[in-house]
């Protein structure tokens, strides 16, 4: 009875340093706190409440660490307790279980590539096809309800991950909120040189007749968003934000006439 | 006539027989949306070198979206007299600015600063998402109001500068 109550204890203790330390971490779901302290059948079986604190503990698939300041994240899978340090924790390799969504993965991590703007090419679609071969829930028919579950959020966020990435617009917005810059795109655009650029461009997409015009005008405006998009690496990279803003700005309107094109083609 | 045919299907404003815009499966356009955008009042272009032509260009960062209005006001009432507009945008989009265009004919320009978005969309039924069109428009009818008076002071300095 006495070791249960310290074990109880020593990890209360572990559980307020680790929410001191991080108090806007999503990852600790529940109060275990509260339910160690106040169930009511803990004199009765200490341990099996420790137990299913424990567990929901791991439910969020992250195990604490006393050490506050240390980045290395740990990550345990909820079947068969594996501990991986990988970044990406969607499947354990070990019992080949799907791990449930973990929002602070960010798109960059799931492809094993540093949180920056510009990609080597063609790294996304093999590691996306890898992915989908482990997580898919066409893979999982046979498998508990919670796992199928996890098997369909996994697999539309690496989805969604590698939808976001490929396109360099969807990628420069993405780059910018990981940072923390919102973009308003509730305020007007009253840019005159802009805005008469695009109208122009608009009007020329709306009177091209033929398609060869229009090819004509898509790669103008191909090459006019690849140029913005290194303007943007570049503003990016060193920190320019606000000229970063409006890069992403010219970027959309190019990204908008491209497919007024590819509709009219 | 077929052209327009097939655009109102790929917009899917084919349906007359609309049913009560709700969120869901099937989300129709107000009728007064089609109706501008069967029936389009005031598309076109004023002079921009006119020196009695305000011109309003403003765009939409989250879509894309261009609109420029335009408005002719009588030098010695204040009162505009024509509009006109052309947006590159969505049905809604080009539904509001139509709106705005008829709704400033006839106006003194002070009081077409108090048009609200607000009113646009409530006329128009426009859903939540769209209510950025609305906006848009306002903020058009304000650019070509602001462009017009500041036409006016230059043209104003010249002249008083010729005089002296």
């Amino acid at each position: 009875m006495n070791k249960s109550k310290k074990l109880v204890a020593s990890i209360s203790t572990l559980l307020i340093r680790r929410r001191i330390s991080h108090p806007s971490s999503s990852t600790l779901r529940c109060n275990p706190l509260a339910a160690i302290s106040t169930n009511p059948q803990t004199d009765l079986n200490p341990v099996k409440t420790l137990a299913v604190s424990i567990r929901r503990l791991q439910f969020s698939g992250r195990a604490f660490s006393s050490e506050s300041s240390d980045k290395r994240i740990s990550s345990v899978c909820w079947n068969c307790g594996f501990s991986s340090d990988k970044a990406a924790f969607l499947f354990c390799d070990s019992c080949r279980s799907i791990q449930p969504v973990d929002d602070s993965v960010n798109y960059f991590q799931i492809f094993g590539l540093e949180n920056k703007y510009e990609l080597e090419g063609g790294s996304l679609e093999g590691k996306y096809k890898d992915w989908q071969k482990k997580l898919h829930p066409d893979l999982v028919h046979n498998k508990s309800q919670k796992e199928r579950d996890y098997a369909a959020d996994q697999s539309a966020k690496v989805t969604e991950a590698c939808r976001t990435l490929t396109k360099r617009l969807s990628r420069a917005m993405y780059i910018m909120k990981l940072n923390g810059k919102n973009i308003n795109e509730e305020e007007t655009v009253t840019d005159p040189t802009l805005l008469m650029e695009m109208m122009e461009l608009r009007e020329a997409i709306a009177e091209a007749d033929d398609s060869k015009e229009l090819n004509q005008i898509q790669s103008q405006v191909q090459e006019n968003l690849k140029q913005w998009s290194d303007s943007f690496a570049d503003n990016f990279e060193s920190q320019r934000f606000d000229e970063a803003v409006k890069c992403i700005r010219r970027m959309t309107y190019y990204e908008k006439a491209c497919e007024e094109i590819v509709k009219k083609l | 006539m077929m052209l327009r045919q097939a655009a109102k299907k790929a917009l899917g404003l084919t349906s007359r027989q609309s049913t009560p815009c709700s969120v869901g499966i099937s989300r129709s356009y107000h009728e007064n949306v089609i109706d501008h955008y069967d029936n389009p009042r005031n598309v076109g272009s004023f002079d921009k070198n006119d020196p009695s032509i305000g011109t309003g260009l403003v765009g939409a960062p989250a879509c894309g979206d261009v609109m420029k209005l335009q408005i002719k006001v009588d030098e010695k009432t204040g009162q505009i007299v024509d509009a006109r507009f052309k947006t590159f945008g969505c049905g809604s989009a080009i539904a509001s600015s139509s709106v705005a265009t008829e709704w400033v004919k006839g106006k003194a320009m002070e009081e077409v600063l108090t048009i609200k978005n607000t009113e646009i969309a409530k006329h128009l039924s426009l859903p939540p998402v769209k209510l950025h069109c609305s906006m848009l428009a306002e903020d058009a009818i304000k650019a070509a109001v602001k462009d017009y008076k500041e036409k006016r002071l230059k043209t104003n300095g010249v002249g008083e500068s010729s005089q002296a």
